[in-house]
């Protein structure tokens, strides 16, 4: 069925048939369903192509027969005479849609074991060493913990996911609210996070790059911008980024930054949001330690840079209306040096 | 000049008793809705039991004093059955007495089922109480009160209805329209009491298994 | 058991009298004015209205989809709003599944179906007229609030706790559920009133394996309403007790021991079974149109018949589909999938039947089996897609996202609405009396094919990279633009296919060709009768040899002895439909209209208090007490207007009676 090495004729079809695709979305296959990036997306990608190729003919048959309509037609305006059946054709005819029907229970059958085929093998349970990644869906972000045997080893932040390439990952999804789904499309299907029902979902990164994820139950208001990047890294790689999570936020580097944190301080920022290593310590907006390191805003609404930033802080609700954040009134400056502070927290 | 057959239809009668009748039909299918809709409260009642709980009925702790396996007491919803089974031999006598047309009887008959009902209504408020949960604690109670409350809703409308053919026996009398049309309620004060057979079962009885 | 000794049949000498189409107009018409339309209770009336209104619903639901289409057509577009785009895409989905697609075919049965099996009206006439008001209420409901911007923006399915009482506050999701209360009061009412009409009211001689193609489509969606209505006023009734102040139960509360998975189950379990209800009657059309355009006996006709029972009974064992990246059980799931992929089995079979009879006779292509013909090209491909949502593992991918909503656009859009313009083609000779132009007919059609295709085909390929359902916008990074902003050019050329619809039917009505009683040539009862029937349907009830009687009976008897003075049907036996008695049928009255008031203006009012219920509750039991008292004498306020009884010698008595036996 799937073939990894890509010399197949079948693969090289398919990628044919992915170019204009692609070509038509933007190549944008960061968010596909279509671009497997892991081995569970690829497993499902496979049985995609199986039923795709074969129901596709079964389609040609049919708008054949259907067309076929047209070339018999009679051109009179008036109704014809109503004919009675012919007894001969007609038995022909129960031997050819009997056969046909025959030809569709055994075409739903070898579905049938393609499926239960490729389901079981999403099912099976992940290696011990599994990583775990707890994740929280809420309106409208969400919170990404990695485990750790150690409490103080955990690592916490928001709408960003790192996962080494060859190792099973295995997500905790809850959600405190409403139901949300959790889906990275190059990874694996989704799965919903109900709020009562906490479940898991097991994925393995196969091929290293970025790609996105996003919410896939409506949730409210914001649903359309709950977005997270999920980042296939090797294992290298990985080690170093979760390092430089668990270290607490950088020391602010010069006047301009320790103004900006004396203002996080002392505004309603401390209210809702925690940066590792200072008194703030709240948990009902996202971990903002490593904020700079973060190539979005809001859960993948707006880039991260200065200019976004401080649009951001000033009046989030007219970025993203609805959310729980409330605007900031802050003077220039002090929008200027939290900025710059919260930027500097790498 | 056209010859045509026909065929004479005006010496067939023209009220049925039976399930010969449309309007019984329509009684039934109604009946039919009423019993999915029983049945769906059902399958969400077992649903909670298995799935989200872990006791049935839950403890309640915050009342005092704590109670922690607070069965629904079994005294007057057992009365209030034994009068609402009770009252299906009225409503039987009705039923036969409508067949063969004796005006007396039905009427007699009629008036003793609304009074049975109207205890049944009035013990129903009674088993309300003795409960031992409000509705609006959890989900057990929430479903419990629900069942009680739409099976409540049923006597009330089976009694009213009964009391309306009262009604129209005593002032108009009786013809073969409205004895059919007694019958067809007499059907739904039996179906009445023998779904409440089942639910009272369910509520009362299966938490002590 | 029939009761021949009640029966002579003999033969009757002489032209139909005139007297008798004039008296039975007398008794079957409705008095005149604004009254006579309140008060109405003729099928024809009523299923009328069911259409017109359901179609108005229809052109709302589209308008609200052109919006989104607008909105949706390049990224991070600010034509709508958050708020506005969630309260649309909730009113469309729910305009179109609640207050279109089922009443529109509930009112193509409720018109045709008694005409088909040869009736003068539906059984109960004032619960049909109650049925149509209530349906009228809940629509209305909807709309005022949706103008007054609390519209419900939950989603037309409303999963809880987004839609219970703490992160949906306000009476938006209220309203949505009363909508549904009142409109499934409808849905219910239209299904009691046909099961009984084709259980008892069917012309003599047609048993069972002679009933039309559509009666057997309306009877099982029917069957299929009664078992699954019950479960969405169910899961909608609870969520208003949840939301309600002062009640406040934890049904949905996971806090309590509540659980909001329950709700999907429950809202599933009709769910699933609503889209078979809004497809099988769909698929009745399709039977007669092939049939009649075919110019042959439909191919398969017990296979066809089956297939309709066996989707009904399947489609209730579905419903878990929905819920496939829920926690629910992996054996579950399996079961499930089987279901799913089982119900493609007789909808196969009946594509297979369908374009049999159509290759082995003599096809005509006229207007509605173009449509036919259109809805056999995109359904299937709905149906193909619908079978890769059936397996979990893909399903898990392309579940809530535009994939899914191509899939459903093809198989109601393609798999419903195609053949009910089709039906719309067929049928409006006889209900207007005039053809719709041909012309504008197929211009119409390839409109409409074309633009639908430009929609919703480029949505599977955006479904499949990774756009989510129910967002008002995307980043321009995604890459969705181009395919968004084709759908929308789609969309309007939909729209421009709509408007041509409309003119055609405008301009027809006024100065379309003449019909006459059977333009097509067809072999239903329908079409042996005047374009428009008159009130009271047939002069004389017809009798039926055949399967197609208009093609294959000779000289069918016809039926006398009903009562010329008041509203009389016949009922026949259920599985060989020989005459059994007389019924007399309800006469017109305002006491439905009332307890429409009553009842809907009961379930308006628990919006705002729960107290609403049992004062609509008493306030209806009252009003159904007078409608009961009053009886079906003419009354007071129709006294004067109503019929006058005929004179004792009535002429084609006495032209019997002196008829040798």
């Amino acid at each position: 069925m799937q073939n990894r090495t890509g010399t197949s004729l079948t693969l090289n079809f398919r990628l044919l048939l992915c170019i204009p695709i692609m070509a038509l979305t933007g190549c944008s296959g960061m968010q596909s369903a279509l671009n497997p990036a892991g081995a569970q997306a690829g497993r499902i990608s496979g049985l995609w192509w199986l039923f795709f190729f074969v129901l596709t003919s079964v389609y040609v048959l049919v708008l054949i027969f259907t067309i076929a309509v047209f070339f018999r037609r009679h051109r009179s305006s008036l109704p014809l005479a109503p004919e009675l059946p012919h007894p001969p054709r007609e038995r022909r005819a129960q031997t050819i849609v009997g056969s046909a029907v025959g030809v569709t229970v055994i075409i739903l059958f070898v579905f049938l074991f393609a499926e239960f085929a490729t389901g079981h093998s999403l099912q099976e349970q992940p290696e011990p060493g599994a990583l775990q990644i707890k994740v929280t869906g809420r309106q409208w972000w969400w919170e990404v913990q990695y485990q750790d045997p150690t409490p103080s080893r955990m690592v916490t932040t928001a709408n960003e996911i790192h996962v080494p390439v060859g190792r099973s990952v295995q997500f905790q999804l809850q959600s405190p609210d409403v139901i949300h789904s959790f889906w990275a499309p190059n990874f694996h299907g989704k799965k919903d996070l109900i709020p009562g029902h906490p479940t898991t979902l097991t994925f393995k990164a196969t091929t290293p790059g970025t790609f996105r994820g996003q919410c896939a139950e409506y949730c409210g208001f914001q649903h359309a911008h709950m977005r997270f990047v999920i980042v296939a890294e090797s294992t290298n790689d990985f080690q170093t980024w979760l390092e430089q999570q668990r270290q607490p936020g950088r020391e602010p580097g010069d006047e301009t930054e320790k103004k900006g944190k004396e203002v996080f301080m002392s505004a309603s920022c401390v209210m809702c949001h925690t940066i590792q290593g200072t008194p703030a310590r709240a948990t009902v907006g996202p971990d903002l330690t490593h904020l700079g390191s973060r190539p979005f805003l809001g859960a993948g609404t707006i880039p991260n840079n200065l200019g976004h930033l401080g649009g951001w802080v000033l009046d989030p609700q007219s970025i993203k209306p609805g959310v729980h954040m409330p605007q900031n009134n802050l003077s220039p400056g002090d929008l200027r040096a939290l900025i710059a502070y919260l930027e500097s927290l790498k | 000049m056209t010859a045509r057959s026909v065929i004479d239809v005006s010496r067939l009668p023209s009220t049925e008793m039976d399930h010969r009748s449309p309007i019984w039909w329509g009684n039934n299918l109604l009946l039919v809705i009423e019993t999915t809709m029983f049945g769906l409260i059902v399958a969400a009642y077992f649903y909670f039991r298995v799935v989200d709980f872990h006791q049935w009925p839950p403890p309640r702790s915050s009342h005092n004093p704590m109670m922690l396996v607070p069965n629904p007491a079994l005294t007057i919803p057992t009365i209030n059955l034994a009068i609402l089974l009770l009252s299906c031999f009225p409503a039987y006598i009705v039923d036969r007495a409508c067949f063969r047309k004796q005006s007396v009887v039905v009427t007699l008959n009629l008036l003793i089922t609304i009074a049975l009902g109207m205890i049944c209504i009035g013990l129903r408020f009674l088993e309300f109480k003795s409960l031992q949960f409000r509705w609006d604690e959890n989900a057990y109670s929430s479903v419990v009160w629900t069942i009680l409350g739409i099976h409540l809703a049923h006597l009330i409308t089976g009694t009213c209805e009964n009391a309306l053919m009262a009604a129209w026996a005593l002032a108009k009398g009786l013809d073969a329209k409205h004895f059919r049309d007694i019958r067809i309620t007499t059907l739904y004060w039996f179906w009445i009491a023998g779904i409440w057979v089942l639910l009272y079962v369910m509520i009362y009885w299966f938490p002590r298994w | 058991m029939t009761r021949t000794s009640h029966l002579q049949i003999r033969d009757f000498k002489g032209d139909i009298p005139r007297a008798d189409a004039e008296q039975l107009e007398r008794v079957w018409s409705r008095p005149k004015g604004l009254l006579g339309w309140l008060v109405t209770t003729n099928h024809k009336d009523i299923g009328k209205r069911y259409i017109v209104t359901a179609f108005i619903f229809f052109l709302c639901g589209g308008l609200l989809a052109a919006l989104m289409r607008l909105q949706l057509m390049k990224p991070e577009n600010s034509f709508l709003g958050p708020d506005l785009y969630n309260q649309f895409f909730t009113v469309h989905g729910t305009t179109m599944m609640f207050l279109f697609a089922v009443p529109i075919m509930e009112g193509m049965g409720i018109y045709l179906v008694p005409l088909m099996l040869g009736t003068r009206n539906v059984p109960f006439p004032r619960m049909n007229t109650f049925g149509y008001y209530i349906y009228l209420l809940g629509g209305i409901l909807l709309f005022v609030s949706l103008f007054l911007n609390v519209g419900p923006d939950a989603g037309w399915f409303a999963y809880v706790p987004l839609s219970g009482p703490h992160y949906s506050p306000g009476k938006r999701v209220d309203i949505w559920s009363q909508m549904i209360t009142l409109t499934e009061i409808a849905a219910l009412v239209g299904a009691v009133e046909i099961i009984t009409a084709v259980f008892k009211h069917r012309a003599v001689g047609m048993s069972l394996n002679r009933i039309p193609m559509f009666v057997w489509a309306q009877v099982v969606t029917s069957f299929m309403v009664i078992f699954a209505m019950p479960s969405i006023m169910l899961a909608s009734g609870v969520l208003a007790m949840d939301r309600l102040a002062h009640v406040n139960t934890h049904f949905f509360n996971p806090a309590e021991g509540g659980d909001a998975l329950l709700y999907q189950h429950l809202f599933w379990f009709f769910g699933h079974p609503e889209v078979y209800i809004i497809f099988i009657p769909a698929t009745g059309f399709v039977s007669t149109i092939v049939e009649t355009f075919s110019r042959r006996k439909m191919f398969g006709y017990l296979g066809l018949v089956l297939s309709l029972v066996s989707t009904a009974f399947i489609g209730f064992g579905l419903w878990v589909h929905h819920m496939f990246a829920t926690p629910v059980a992996e054996l579950g799931q399996g079961f499930f999938t089987g279901a799913s992929m089982l119900i493609a089995i007789p909808s196969g079979i009946q594509i297979f039947c369908w374009l049999t009879t159509l290759l082995t006779g003599k096809p005509q292509l006229k207007t509605p089996l173009l449509w036919v013909l259109g809805f056999i090209a995109l359904f299937v491909l709905g149906g193909l897609t619908g079978i890769m949502l059936a397996s979990v593992s893909l399903d898990l991918q392309v579940h809530d996202t535009f994939f899914v909503v191509a899939h459903f656009h093809y198989v109601l859009i393609g798999g419903a609405v195609f053949p009910l313009f089709g039906a719309f083609y067929y049928w409006f000779p006889k209900w207007t009396g005039r053809m719709l132009s041909e012309g504008l007919g197929k211009l119409n059609f390839w409109l409409f094919f074309i633009g639908f295709n430009l929609t919703f085909f480029p949505m599977h390929i955006l479904g499949l990279h990774g756009m989510t359902r129910r967002i008002y916008t995307y980043v321009v990074e995604s890459g969705w633009g181009n395919l968004n902003l084709l759908a929308t050019i789609g969309a309007g050329v939909m729209a421009l296919s709509v408007i041509v619809f409309l003119t055609n039917v405008f301009v027809s009505r006024k100065s379309g060709v003449i019909a006459g009683a059977n333009p097509w040539g067809a072999p239903t009862l329908e079409w042996g009768t005047a374009s428009p029937p008159p009130p009271y349907g047939f002069l004389y009830l017809p009798t039926v040899q055949s399967r197609d009687p208009l093609w294959s009976d000779k000289d069918s008897p016809v039926i006398v002895g009903l009562s010329n003075t008041k509203r009389e049907v016949l009922n026949t036996t259920i599985l060989d439909a020989m005459p059994e008695h007389r019924y007399e049928l309800a006469i017109d009255s305002i006491w439905p209209f009332a307890l429409a008031l009553a009842a809907g203006g009961s379930f308006i009012g628990a919006v705002f208090n729960a107290w609403a219920i049992p004062i609509g509750a008493a306030l209806s039991f009252l009003v159904l007490s007078l409608w009961f008292w009053r009886g079906n004498e003419p009354k007071f306020l129709l006294e004067g207007i109503q019929h006058t009884p005929s004179s004792p010698s009535h002429p084609s008595k006495r032209v019997l009676e002196e008829t040798p036996a």
